[in-house]
């Protein structure tokens, strides 16, 4: 439970840090941090195909994506950010806890007591019962290439015809 | 409740509300994409408490997963567009987006 603590603390220290930096590479390396200790969580508690995932997606593919896009736009726009919700994340961030704590007391009253569900594996939930999900995540998939193939495509069109 | 799950929940919620809080209160549109992973975080850590809390971790992880993908096509587009943006606008301010054009 102790360990559990630390990287959850850890783990929302990484997104204060993410808020408040001023420079985007500080925040894509913070975000990746809290990805990394988000996926060691997973495997804590036995979800080790969803940790692998995040660790390999969310962490790296992510990061990479975003570190291209900060190189590609060059950050023109550091002086306009506002400051202030940066400043006021912290007075923010206990009064989130606040109702944090309200949410999980309001949650305990009403969850259903703690189940046992018949031991499934992941693999014969994702294969077998959740087939849709598949054809879904595939559809998404395709959806996310062929979106940025016509965003970039008609982007490469219009300085053609300009 | 055991308190593990109750520890899930509350650091889901609150980094929820700390994405929800960036989402509307940053300008840059790289910042935005920032602030729906710290959200994205969030929901993925009450996935896992509910499917710990149920005892059911292989749905759960699934979940996850498909979780995982949505959130990382969203980022792939989203930054797409933030780069079209920044070459339509020669900016990253969202305020910007209102002299958008058909």
């Amino acid at each position: 439970m102790a360990l559990l603590i630390v990287l959850l603390g850890l783990l929302v220290l990484f997104a204060v840090l993410l808020g408040v930096s001023r420079d985007l590479l500080y925040a894509a390396a913070a975000l990746a941090a809290a990805s990394v200790i988000l996926s060691i969580v997973l495997f804590s508690f036995g979800a080790n195909v969803a940790a692998a995932f995040e660790l390999s997606v969310c962490a790296g593919l992510i990061t990479v994506l975003f570190v291209s896009t900060v190189s590609l736009t060059k950050d023109s726009d550091q002086k306009t950010e506002a400051r202030l919700p940066a400043l006021f994340l912290l007075p923010m961030l206990v009064l989130f806890a606040g109702i944090s704590g309200f949410f999980v007391r309001w949650l305990a009253g009403v969850l259903p007591a703690a189940g046992q569900a018949r031991a499934v594996t992941f693999q014969e939930v994702f294969w077998g019962q959740r087939m849709t999900d598949v054809l879904g995540q595939i559809s998404l998939v395709l959806v996310g290439v062929f979106g940025l193939l016509a965003i970039l495509r008609a982007k490469s069109a219009g300085r053609h015809h300009d | 409740m055991t308190e593990p799950v109750a520890a899930l929940f509350f650091t889901g919620m609150l980094l929820f509300m700390t994405g929800v809080y960036l989402l509307l209160g940053v300008r840059n549109l790289l910042r935005i994409v920032l602030a729906v992973e710290v959200l994205a975080k969030g929901i993925t850590l009450m996935l896992l408490a509910a499917g710990f809390h149920r005892g059911a971790m292989g749905l759960t992880q699934s979940l996850i997963v498909t979780f995982i993908i949505v959130e990382t096509i969203l980022a792939a587009v989203m930054l797409a567009l933030v780069v079209i943006c920044q070459r339509t606008n020669s900016s990253l301010d969202i305020r910007l987006l209102s002299r958008l054009k058909g």
